[in-house]
């Protein structure tokens, strides 16, 4: 497949409003998910899997977090032998504004490409948390000669509306619509429908007409699901390729964390039993940075005062003193203190709990400190007053809340 | 019919004055720019039918200026007229309309100027 042919571009300037206020200081790829990683380290894990390692992330917004998070966590390659991952801020080098959609985010970066001279482009989303080995549709890529390969999903046909849905014949793209309002349903079976993951490949001189062609356009929102691709359609070879999920379960498991709601159950996935998303696969294993910590504690086992840890996932730096986590994720440096209770919630890291204080289906984002005695999660209504509460009830206290 | 107002951005004097005169006298209105900076600015404040583009200029290139250029008037038509056809291998010159190389001999100019603005029209 000869790496050096091959650019991969991930696309992280989402400001992922839906899940406010986790998103209120960070992009959504910068997003702390299942206790020490962060959204982005998905994707990122999946191309060094891959054997993909010239890596451009394109950011924008609130990206500080995100560039720290790379900075300390991916620095990783080596530049002398042509592997690196380079964060590329929106630098108005050809406009003065921002990146105004994600094929905009390409144009502004065309030097990129001139100057690397890629065969492929693979071009990936930064907020969403799959396992996949991007060298099988790179693969079907070349074998079919294709203009751009898009990796589908199956979803069910009543919940493909909110996506880009495409219709397929044989494996080549026929429609393809951002939205629909009545999806097309996959002709090999119709109780399900074909959707954009967002993960593209594309040939060198194709993504550079269009997207010129594109930003060319006055009415475009120069966006890859929107414009770009409705536009190639019935034009170029566009081909759909059937993600196969390396995360090896029997349903296959891709989520674009959308909603605050989502984001919960798909941490709370992660203490179960026998979780939908595999953490634990030395075969394809996910990366992050996470500071040094000494190993996660539990003291006191009195009869009153004692420390239990059940159907959680607790990361290092962590003490439970004298009081009861359960079904929980919790980031590193999680203080509990005695008599505290935490049921059902995610912690991120430098949160401290309380003495008695009782905590349940909440997020607390980073830095906070719970006074002794709160109760939180038990009085929606009152949670309300000071607090963002989900659709589903998940109170949300925000990063450095200060009582 | 209103005349066709044309931006002519050209560093080198003789030249411009040259296709200046030539465009006129085809019933073209000509503005002209010596850089890329007032080219801009100028496209920011009146309305042409399209831009005739040197690449070789002092400060900002004509590349770097047709990619401002289409930030500001997205669907305005561009020609990149050059004594150079190296250019070509930057994508960004994808984005112009036509790629000419500078002749002594206007006509092969005159004729994509007009055949880019009827087809405009069309």
């Amino acid at each position: 497949m000869g790496n050096r042919n091959i650019t991969t571009f991930i696309l992280a300037g989402g400001k992922g409003e839906r899940l406010y206020p986790l998103t209120r200081d960070r992009t959504k790829p910068a997003v702390p998910f299942g206790g020490i990683y962060r959204i982005i380290d998905f994707p990122l894990s999946n191309a060094i899997n891959s054997g993909l390692r010239k890596i451009y992330i394109f950011t924008q917004y609130k990206s500080l977090s995100l560039h720290r998070h790379i900075r300390e966590g991916w620095n990783i390659f080596s530049r002398e032998l042509g592997e690196f991952i380079d964060l590329v801020p929106a630098q108005q080098r050809i406009g003065e504004e921002w990146y105004q959609g994600t094929a905009d985010s390409v144009f502004q970066n065309i030097n990129i490409l001139e100057d690397e001279k890629p065969e492929l482009i693979l071009i990936l989303s930064g907020d969403q948390v799959y396992k996949m080995d991007y060298r099988r549709i790179i693969e079907a890529h070349i074998e079919k000669k294709a203009d751009l390969t898009i990796s589908v999903f199956e979803v069910p046909l009543k919940e493909a509306h909110r996506f880009g849905v495409l219709r397929i014949e044989d494996d080549r793209v026929v429609e393809f619509k951002e939205k629909p309002s009545e999806p097309m349903p996959d002709p090999s079976n119709p109780e399900v429908a074909l959707i954009s993951m967002g993960i593209y490949v594309f040939s060198l001189d194709v993504l550079i007409k269009r997207v010129i062609e594109d930003a060319k356009k006055i009415d475009s929102s120069h966006d890859f699901g929107k414009d770009i691709i409705p536009s190639m359609i019935g034009r170029d070879n566009v081909y759909a390729f059937r993600f196969i999920d390396e995360n090896k379960k029997e349903t296959k498991y891709w989520r674009d964390i959308g909603t605050i709601d989502a984001y919960w159950e798909a941490n709370m996935d992660l203490v179960n039993v026998d979780p939908l998303l595999n953490l634990y696969d030395r075969d394809w294993p996910i990366r992050t940075f996470q500071e040094q910590y000494p190993p996660a504690k539990t003291v006191f086992s009195g009869e009153d005062r004692r420390a239990s840890v059940t159907d959680s996932m607790v990361s290092s730096g962590c003490i439970i003193s004298g009081s009861k986590v359960l079904h929980s994720v919790l980031s590193t440096n999680v203080k509990v203190h005695s008599y505290a209770e935490v049921v059902d919630s995610i912690i991120f890291e430098n949160v401290d709990i309380g003495r008695y204080a009782k905590i349940r289906r909440t997020i607390i984002d980073k830095n906070v400190s719970i006074p002794q005695g709160a109760v939180i999660g038990y009085n929606l209504a009152e949670d309300r007053k000071r607090f963002y509460v989900s659709e589903g009830g998940i109170v949300v206290i925000p990063r450095k809340y200060k009582w | 019919m209103s005349k066709k107002r044309i931006l002519l951005v050209e560093d080198e004097e003789n030249e411009r004055l040259l296709y200046k005169e030539e465009l006129e006298k085809e019933g073209f209105e000509v503005a002209c720019c010596q850089n890329g900076n007032d080219a801009i600015e100028s496209i920011e404040k009146s309305n042409y039918d399209l831009v005739i583009l040197d690449i070789q200029m002092p400060q900002m290139d004509g590349i770097e200026t047709l990619g401002k250029i289409l930030t500001k008037k997205r669907d305005i038509p561009i020609i990149i007229y050059t004594a150079y056809p190296q250019y070509k291998d930057q994508f960004l010159t994808w984005a112009a309309d036509a790629y000419l190389i500078k002749s002594s001999d206007l006509t092969a100019l005159k004729d994509k100027v007009k055949t880019i603005l009827s087809e405009k029209d069309g």
